[in-house]
């Protein structure tokens, strides 16, 4: 098997860049590959849940056209840490109008994490896609293709990448067990699963971590790595907002999000997760969770993390007792 | 006539607020001789530093020689106007009582000597002078102040105003809402003048006032601080008094967006209180951030509302405590950390083409693994080497 990296970030090295090596995805893939026989390529829109391919057909795409050589024929650009207009007039809109180097008639712009971008940014966008769709393709990669203005969906091709099964995962661990000739247990692959939920850049980081804490990664390993890489503080700044030390709670969380950069989204699933094990009747943990429900979903209506964290953790005051 | 200058206290009798002021001002006035301290007034507008003078004079038969200092041009025109009548005695009255306004407009200006000549009418004057000013601290008063014995105005309190109010209403025969005349009074912010000009802007020959007339109500200029707008949004119980709390002040929607979130849990106590106000930030916030990524101003509105009257009404009853406001700490919290966030941004930026993620995504989801990772110390080098970067970059960064 041939991998398109070198890096020793599992996760990187275990990216495949051939379309038939993508895990599953066979729906998207097989048109994929029928755009790539014909040499031409739609602009794209990939959306679909973490970790399960999106960037990698992307990339698998660029190999496919360019080769090696295929950096000096793609942009890749990030719309989270870049999400204004000046990104998509300046670096993109340049990158857009330059012909192709070789003989693929057209450049390749990765845009990852599109969901992020500004409305202007969009519009501006769907100009530049437009303008120089003769020498460029766009493909566009995001969650929630609903972020996507219109205008630009109906430029595209959309592709909804699926979850994916557990067989679909067991194939990935297997990959790196034998790539790396690990010795693990049944119980860890099966933990790593678990854990992983679906997504496989989290299964390499699983690995690798785990691999890194022992020679024969047990059960008890994964568990442990998955339990350190996690929000550690997570059940402790519950409990300061259920003893009504919530100012106490509100730095912590702060201190979490903002010096840690813990995405909302992960500290929430965290919450999600713990809240089965706190002082509470059964009733008040299933109203919970539904607050942590309520708001993830405004994280995901783009609500800011620290403000949407912030009022998770007040809805835990209706839930605690008066100091005595 | 308007009705500020209309109602105008006609005697010290009519003139009920600022009692203590009124006191110090009649203990001083049987007192005063020539070569005596003047009197400086100092308070927010419309407080009644005028107004005391003019009901005392009045009821005195004194007459009563206003000037504003900001009119004055250079310490010669003082002296031109008041020179000769500070002097001699009025033809027709019993005595007069000079009245400086604004001496803080004029001490601003290039006509310096015009302190100079306010000191000397003070010392020279026949007759009592009385001086106002906004703020009796500015540096370039400092002076002046030494001829001076300071009485401080203060801000009328809501109910008086809203009193005052209802009595001129009746006076007018216009009918009107208990609501219209509360909410009137909590705009003016103690400033009786600024109540008056806005009841009978409202009312403008009407005789019937309700609460829907409020909206053609402009608002007032006050450059009051970010501390008094939230704390009038955590004090207030009305929903309107709360949306117009921050039109005054001189801060962006956004900023006062987390000073409002980052005092809450400080003014509320209940559970249930800062649950729900919580919750309407966080509704807010949905706004905000549909602002600023679709550009779209129409959100605008709910934003405020949400975090102004949302946050007022979210409590049971007004704390009748002192609440020392604090400055966002998260805005804090990014401005310590710029330095060493920038810092960890570039070397974040070197792995992010490597790993084909974004910042956001390593910091989430790789870093607290490589952390784990590189404690084997067999997998540091090949690590750094393959992503480009220096142990001790890496290091820093999963600190």
């Amino acid at each position: 098997m041939i991998f398109l990296s070198e890096i020793a970030v599992w996760s990187e090295k275990y990216r495949p860049n051939k379309l038939s090596e993508v895990i599953n995805q066979k729906h998207v893939v097989e048109r994929i590959k029928a755009f790539v026989k014909e040499k031409n390529i739609p602009h794209m829109l990939f959306a679909g849940p973490a970790g399960t391919g999106k960037t990698t057909v992307a990339l698998a795409i660029a190999h496919e056209f360019y080769g090696k050589g295929w950096r000096q024929n793609v942009l890749e650009t990030n719309a989270s840490d870049a999400r204004g207009i000046d990104v998509i007039r300046g670096q993109v809109k340049d990158f857009a109008r330059t012909k192709s180097i070789g003989d693929v008639a057209f450049r390749i712009i990765i845009l990852d994490e599109a969901d992020n971008l500004t409305t202007d940014a969009q519009q501006a966008l769907r100009r530049t896609m437009e303008t120089f769709s003769s020498v460029s393709r766009f493909i566009l990669i995001g969650n929630y293709s609903n972020k996507i203005i219109e205008p630009i969906q109906s430029r595209c091709a959309v592709f909804r990448f699926k979850a994916l099964s557990e067989a679909d995962i067991r194939k990935y661990v297997s990959r790196i067990v034998e790539g790396e000739k690990l010795k693990i247990s049944e119980d860890a692959i099966n933990a790593v699963i678990y854990l992983s939920e679906g997504d496989l850049r989290k299964v390499a980081n699983l690995l690798q971590s785990s691999a890194a804490l022992g020679e024969r990664i047990t059960e008890k390993i994964v568990y442990d790595v998955a339990s350190q890489a996690r929000p550690s503080d997570v059940k402790e700044i519950l409990e300061l907002a259920l003893n009504r030390k919530f100012e106490d709670a509100r730095k912590r969380l702060q201190d979490m999000l903002l010096r840690q950069g813990l995405s909302g989204e992960d500290v929430i699933r965290e919450i999600h997760k713990q809240i089965y094990s706190l002082q509470l009747t059964e009733e008040a943990k299933v109203q919970l969770i539904e607050k942590c429900g309520e708001y993830e979903f405004r994280i995901s209506e783009g609500g800011d993390d620290l403000i949407q964290l912030e009022a998770l953790l007040a809805q835990f005051l209706l839930f605690s007792k008066s100091p005595k | 006539m308007p009705f500020a200058e209309k109602y105008k206290p006609k005697n010290l009798a009519e003139f009920v607020d600022q009692t203590e002021a009124l006191e110090q001002f009649l203990e001083w006035i049987k007192n005063w001789r020539p070569g005596s301290k003047a009197l400086l007034f100092h308070g927010s507008p419309g407080t009644g530093k005028t107004a005391l003078v003019h009901a005392y004079a009045n009821e005195k038969n004194l007459e009563f020689i206003e000037m504003n200092a900001s009119d004055w041009r250079s310490a010669s025109q003082i002296q031109q106007v008041l020179g000769q009548s500070m002097k001699q005695m009025p033809l027709f009255k019993r005595g007069k009582i000079f009245l400086i306004d604004e001496c803080d407009s004029l001490a601003g200006r290039e006509d310096l000597g015009g302190v100079g000549a306010i000191i000397k009418i003070v010392r020279e004057s026949k007759f009592p002078v009385v001086l106002t000013s906004n703020n009796p601290y500015v540096a370039k008063l400092r002076f002046l102040r030494q001829y001076c014995q300071l009485v401080q105005f203060r801000k009328i309190p809501v109910w008086d105003v809203e009193e005052r109010l209802r009595r001129i209403c009746k006076a007018e025969r216009i009918k009107c809402d208990r609501d219209v005349l509360s909410q009137i009074a909590k705009m003016s912010g103690g400033d009786l003048r600024s109540a008056m000009n806005d009841l009978e802007a409202v009312a403008g020959g009407k005789n019937e006032i309700t609460i829907d007339d409020l909206e053609a109500l402009g608002y007032r200029e006050r450059g009051i601080s970010i501390f008094d707008a939230v704390k009038m949004i955590f004090k207030t119980k009305t929903a309107l008094a709360a949306k117009l709390a921050i039109n005054e002040v001189d801060k962006d929607p956004e900023e006062i967006f987390w000073w409002i979130e980052n005092n809450i849990a400080r003014e509320y106590e209940k559970p249930e209180e800062i649950a729900r106000a919580f919750d309407i930030m966080s509704k807010a916030d949905i706004f905000r951030q549909r602002i600023a990524l679709r550009q779209d101003w129409k959100f605008k509105s709910y934003m405020i509302d949400l975090m102004t009257a949302g946050i007022a009404t979210a409590k049971k009853d007004t704390y009748h405590k002192f609440t020392r406001y604090q400055y966002p700490n998260n805005i804090m919290l990014l401005g310590r950390t710029k330095t060493s966030r920038r810092k960890s941004e570039e070397i974040l930026d070197k792995i992010s083409k490597l790993l084909h993620a974004s910042r956001k995504k390593l910091r989430a989801e790789y870093l607290p693994f490589l952390k784990i990772i590189l404690r084997n110390k067999r997998n540091t080098n090949e690590i750094t080497s393959s992503l480009g970067v220096e142990k001790e970059e890496l290091k820093s960064l999963l600190e």
